[in-house]
């Protein structure tokens, strides 16, 4: 957790809604490249509003939040698409296009950020093998299972090969068996490299892998161990 | 490459996701595009006219048949000067009656002119102008040499250019505030289109801009699908002028015998191509306002 390597960095950093409502409070959080981090607390205690600030999908109200050596808060809207390559995010509500298919929901991202034809395939097949997808390229998001819905958006956040890959309550609904297929997925994605943060409610994940924990409770971090607990 | 394919297919669907809303707002702009070409067809038609009976203008000052030929040479040369004078010829008494001979000989009905022993006709100096608009002031500064012993009375006949642009200047007045109608008219059908073909998009919207794409990725798409409207609005458009091109004229080659008017050899393509250029330019403008306040963020 020190300062100078940081990958993210976030300093009394507070968030407040439109209508009020303070999201985080005096946020100082520091993960280095390669860590992997669980981001636990109750619902609405401001995990999915940690991860839009690392991606500027939400600006911060006060402090200062620091991805890869830039300060989010201050860069110019050009900078942003640049920002958003480096962080790979799986939304809560996986955000899929239900128009395309499993490998067309994939390849966009590519596709939108302006890769080639050789590329886009290359990738998109690496993706979707890593998440165990491949049999299933062709099928639209609503002929998949939850599961299967879930490693769709994990691949389209890997396919960039993103420095960070964030994931929002990546278990949620999920049966036991499909939430070990999903965390070990997670796991080996940072083995590969990529700096993992979960954000989730499953005590039974975090306490068996005994990985760094962030606990939030109403905007606040109350809690932060290396080899943490669901729970204190 | 890919990204061309991208962002033209992106358009394309667009454009045909809501044929019914496509359609309308192409007919609307090939409706003001039609508008526009007729603008253009009567001005340059009215342009010709004018710059046809310009180069027949003329202004003759009859000159006393006392005047002293330095004075005639000095204020021939004095009315040179003026940059609105193209060339100034001196008729004397004999080429004046010659003229005269002439004229009765091809028309039988004047009759023959008779010697009557004198020459009854004055020496005069006929003035060609460059520009019509300059014929009352030259011809008022020649007015004022009347009573001076040279020029006893000037002749000018510019009522039927001044007429002409007086139809132009009401034609181009009137054609541009129906035109302006017109182009707001289709502004507003083509805001409305791309703005539906957002609000359609808005998913994809959300997650390019998420994954990373840049704004240009995001809004070009939009930008081609209103120029798209655009070209087609001038094939349309085009098309109708084609199809009305023959009759028209016709139905004008009255008027167009009176006034020998060429609308000039690379009129078409230039009309063509202006019109093109006009809707792509309505397609891309509407599309860009309507994206800029609907992706806003
Ligand atoms: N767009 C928004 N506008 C206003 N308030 C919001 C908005 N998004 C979230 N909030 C509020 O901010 C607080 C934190 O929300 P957030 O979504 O970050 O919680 P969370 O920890 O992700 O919860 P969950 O575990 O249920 O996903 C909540 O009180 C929520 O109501
Ligand atoms: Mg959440």
């Amino acid at each position: 957790m020190g300062k100078g390597n940081d990958l993210i960095s976030l300093e009394d950093v507070s968030k407040r809604y439109p209508n009020g409502t303070y999201a985080l409070r005096d946020i100082d959080l520091h993960i280095e490249a390669g860590e992997f981090v669980f981001a636990v607390g109750s619902s609405g205690a401001g995990k999915s509003t940690l991860n839009r600030l690392l991606i500027r999908e939400e600006l911060s109200t006060n402090g200062r939040v620091v991805v890869d050596g830039q300060d989010v808060g201050r860069m110019t809207p050009g900078k942003v698409p640049h920002l958003r390559r480096k962080v790979g995010i799986v939304f809560q509500d996986f955000k899929l296009l239900q128009t395309k298919t499993v490998y067309e929901n994939v390849a966009f991202a590519l596709v939108v950020t302006g890769h080639g034809h050789r590329v886009i395939r290359e990738e998109t097949e690496r993706a979707l093998a890593l998440v165990g997808l491949t049999p299933r390229r062709r099928h639209f998001p609503r002929e998949l299972s939850g599961g299967e819905q879930q490693r769709t958006a994990i691949a389209r956040a890997l396919v960039m090969r993103p420095k960070i890959l964030v994931a929002d309550e990546p278990t949620g609904n999920l049966d036991p068996v499909t939430t070990w297929e999903i965390i070990k997925l997670l796991v080996r994605v940072n083995e590969m490299g990529t700096t993992v943060l979960i954000a989730t409610h499953n005590a039974e994940i975090v306490n068996a892998l005994r990985r760094r924990v962030i606990h939030l409770d109403h905007g606040r971090i109350i809690r932060d161990e290396r080899e943490g607990l669901y729970a204190a | 490459m890919t990204r061309l394919t991208y962002i033209l297919g992106a358009a394309w669907q667009g454009f045909w996701r809501n044929p019914v809303m496509s359609m309308a707002s192409t007919f609307t702009v090939a409706l003001m595009l039609l508008l526009f070409a007729f603008f253009l067809i009567a001005d340059r038609g009215l342009q010709s006219a004018v710059s046809l009976l310009e180069s027949k203008v003329e202004l003759v000052g009859y000159l006393s048949d006392d005047a002293a030929v330095s004075e005639i040479l000095d204020l021939k040369a004095r009315i040179e000067r003026d940059p609105a004078v193209s060339s100034v010829t001196y008729v004397s008494k004999d080429d004046a009656l010659a003229r005269l001979r002439e004229l009765s000989e091809q028309r039988a009905d004047l009759g023959p002119v008779e010697d009557i022993g004198v020459n009854p006709l004055p020496a005069s100096l006929e003035v060609k102008l460059r520009s019509a608009q300059e014929s009352r002031r030259v011809a008022e500064e020649m007015r004022a040499e009347v009573g001076s012993g040279v020029v006893t009375d000037v002749v000018d006949n510019p009522q039927v250019v001044d007429k002409l642009l007086t139809i132009t200047r009401v034609l181009s007045f009137g054609g541009f505030a129906v035109l302006g109608m017109m182009l707001l008219v289709a502004l507003f059908v083509i805001v409305n289109t791309i703005r539906i073909a957002v609000h359609a998009r808005r998913d994809e919207i959300e997650i390019m801009k998420l994954v990373g794409a840049t704004n240009w990725f995001v809004r070009w798409p939009f930008i081609l699908e209103g120029m798209l409207v655009g070209a087609f609005g001038a094939a349309v458009a085009l098309a109708a002028l084609m199809a009305a091109s023959g009759p028209v004229t016709n139905a004008l080659i009255g008027f167009l015998d009176i006034l020998p008017v060429s609308l000039g050899p690379n009129f078409i393509g230039q009309l063509a191509a202006g019109v093109l250029g006009f809707a792509l330019l309505v397609g891309a403008g509407g599309a860009t306002i309507s994206v800029r306040t609907h992706l806003a963020k």
